[in-house]
């Protein structure tokens, strides 16, 4: 009795306080400068803050001072990871602005691209969300795929990450039969690959303890929250805005959107599984459909001439040194708001023209932003090992996020 | 929980897949490459990395100095100065890029109307000081030697000169 006593000690003196926990900005599994504030009651978590803006370059701003052509590159930079489908994103938001008509093959292409962008940006995640969990072996098997899909990718346009790939009104190159044959290849052998990702963690009781029931977010909290991408189809809810509002030719190849139903992340995690398969089926698909024809829009008020007429005609070429120095100065005043699934969630270009070749105000809706907003909602009550996982789970990437 | 669901959970059965896969790529080819020892990555044509001034076959240079490059870059890291030659005619007196700001985007190439300006695929050049990234106009038309060439330069333009028409047949 004594001894207790002297343990416990006196009550009446000893205060508990909760403990706060300082998590990034650089930490290797807050994938990026993302600052997390953790109270901690023993290991629980009482309250998470989350502080962003570590990696803000005043894209948005930025953009204000560049023409339509100028800005592609800088859609590269926001989610690095899938910048194809920023390309893509942007291109399809200024051409709707602009009322131009994409030919038929450039559309084929995009779509091919924004499918192995989206497997590309799913490998990654799996692997590093793996690697956070603790499973190390996905990761190389994950960065072996990534790399012959970016070896296709650059000898498509000449870049493996930042690729500014697409033009306003098609893409900046056509593809030849040989890539399409060689991404056809890969797809042969892809379903395959997801199958051993699968072995190695689908039923491993490790990854199920760590993943199931954890993280939960209902159906009802993941549309308030205004969540998308896989995170709100882990939810049960089947929004994708390639099924929605087709862009590209979504609507004309066949594909299902998969959802799962407990919303934890484990469910976000089969979501994503899935995605695989149905991104390859797409690319299969549209490579099989691909028509012959221009990549171009054909549209001179908003598109470069082309090279050879530039050198052999007068009046081309001072459109040419209009379009490259002004940008299009013809472009209808408005604004517009186009949303494209990206692999992350749905990202959005709100564009305001006042008919000049610049945007008077260019805002990007990027989907990590908003899934931070949930992270506290997902974290709160957890462990402080969850963390890394409900971080892993949700796919952030702050260069989109702070932008 | 079932007996069948028992025995897999005594046995460590999805464990023991999980490593008989991982055991048999221990018996399959290595996928990595053991650069920049033993393999010399060769980027495929059209890989955008260090910039070349383009050469017609005389050795006269295609730049003309109209500055298309630099008012289409993004990060406006192409700086050309130009000046008044003999018979009024505009002399490109210094063509500089500062290769760190460059974002590799080569729209530069696109904007060119001449054909002028190149992106090749040397991408390994290190440096020690930040004066080394900073090509002027002779290095620049010295890479065109070093990594283009008129023959690789004519397949380039064809092939990555972009955009245009069905009917064209290669730049300069």
């Amino acid at each position: 009795m004594a001894m207790e006593k002297t343990r416990l000690g006196d009550n009446s003196r000893v205060t508990t306080r909760e403990l706060t926990l300082n998590m990034g900005p650089q930490h290797p599994a807050t994938h990026g400068v993302l600052r997390l504030v953790l109270e901690l009651d023993g290991e629980t978590i009482v309250k998470c803050t989350p502080y962003v803006g570590y990696l803000h370059r005043g894209v948005e701003k930025h953009t204000e001072q560049l023409n339509y052509l100028q800005i592609i590159p800088h859609t590269d930079r926001l989610d690095y990871i899938s910048s194809m489908a920023n390309n893509i994103g942007y291109c399809v938001a200024v051409e709707r602005l602009f009322g131009i008509k994409v030919p038929e093959r450039a559309q084929y292409i995009r779509t091919i691209v924004a499918e192995v962008t989206r497997i590309l940006s799913h490998l990654l995640w799996l692997g590093t969300h793996a690697l956070d969990i603790g499973a190390m072996t996905v990761f190389l098997y994950c960065f072996r795929e990534r790399e012959k899909l970016q070896q296709l990718l650059e000898r498509l346009c000449g870049a493996r990450l930042t690729v500014s790939y697409t033009r306003i009104g098609g893409v900046k190159k056509d593809v030849d039969q040989q890539w399409l044959e060689d991404l056809y290849a890969f797809t042969e052998e892809f379903p395959m690959r997801i199958e051993q990702y699968e072995t190695l963690i689908d039923k491993n009781r490790i990854w199920l303890k760590r993943t199931k029931g954890i993280g939960v977010i209902t159906a009802e909290e993941a549309i308030n929250m205004g969540l998308s991408g896989p995170v709100i189809r882990g939810s049960g809810v089947p929004y994708d805005v390639r099924k929605f509002m087709p862009y590209c030719v979504y609507d004309k190849v066949k594909w299902e959107v998969p959802t799962g139903k407990n919303g934890d992340i484990y469910d976000r995690y089969r979501v994503r599984m899935e995605e695989f398969r149905q991104s390859n089926s797409i690319i299969r698909q549209c490579i099989e459909q691909i028509p012959d024809g221009p990549i171009m829009a054909d549209a001179p008020k908003f598109v470069l001439p082309p090279k050879d007429a530039v050198l052999t005609n007068m009046e081309q070429l001072i459109h040419h040194f209009v379009l490259i120095t002004k940008g299009p100065m013809t472009a209808p005043e408005g604004e517009i708001y186009v949303a494209t699934e990206v692999p992350k969630g749905e990202l959005g270009f709100y564009i305001v023209s006042d008919g000049t070749g610049r945007p008077y105000r260019l805002r990007i809706r990027p989907p990590s932003f908003v899934h931070i907003s949930a992270l506290p909602r997902l974290c709160e009550g957890g462990l402080v090992a969850d963390v890394i996982a409900n971080i892993g789970s949700i796919d952030i990437v702050m260069g989109e996020c702070d932008r | 929980m079932t007996t069948r669901e028992l025995i897999k959970k005594i046995l460590f059965i999805e464990i023991i897949k999980g490593l008989a896969l991982t055991l048999k790529h221990f018996f399959s080819p290595a996928v990595t490459r053991q650069y920049p020892y033993k393999v010399k990555i060769e980027p495929p044509p059209g890989a955008r990395a260090l910039h070349a001034l383009a050469k017609y076959e005389t050795g006269k240079m295609k730049c003309v100095g109209c500055g298309l490059c630099s008012a289409i870059c993004p990060t406006k890291c192409i700086s050309i100065y130009t000046t008044e030659g003999e018979g009024h005619r505009k002399v490109v007196e210094r063509y500089e890029i500062d290769t760190l700001r460059c974002v590799f985007c080569a729209l530069c190439v696109e904007a060119c109307p001449f054909g002028a300006i190149v992106l090749t695929p040397h991408f390994e050049y290190a440096g020690y000081d930040k004066g080394e990234f900073r090509y002027t106009k002779e290095r620049l038309l010295d890479n065109w030697d070093r990594y283009m060439g008129p023959e690789r330069g004519r397949d380039y333009f064809e092939r990555f000169w972009v955009p245009k028409s069905r009917d064209f047949r290669g730049g300069g």
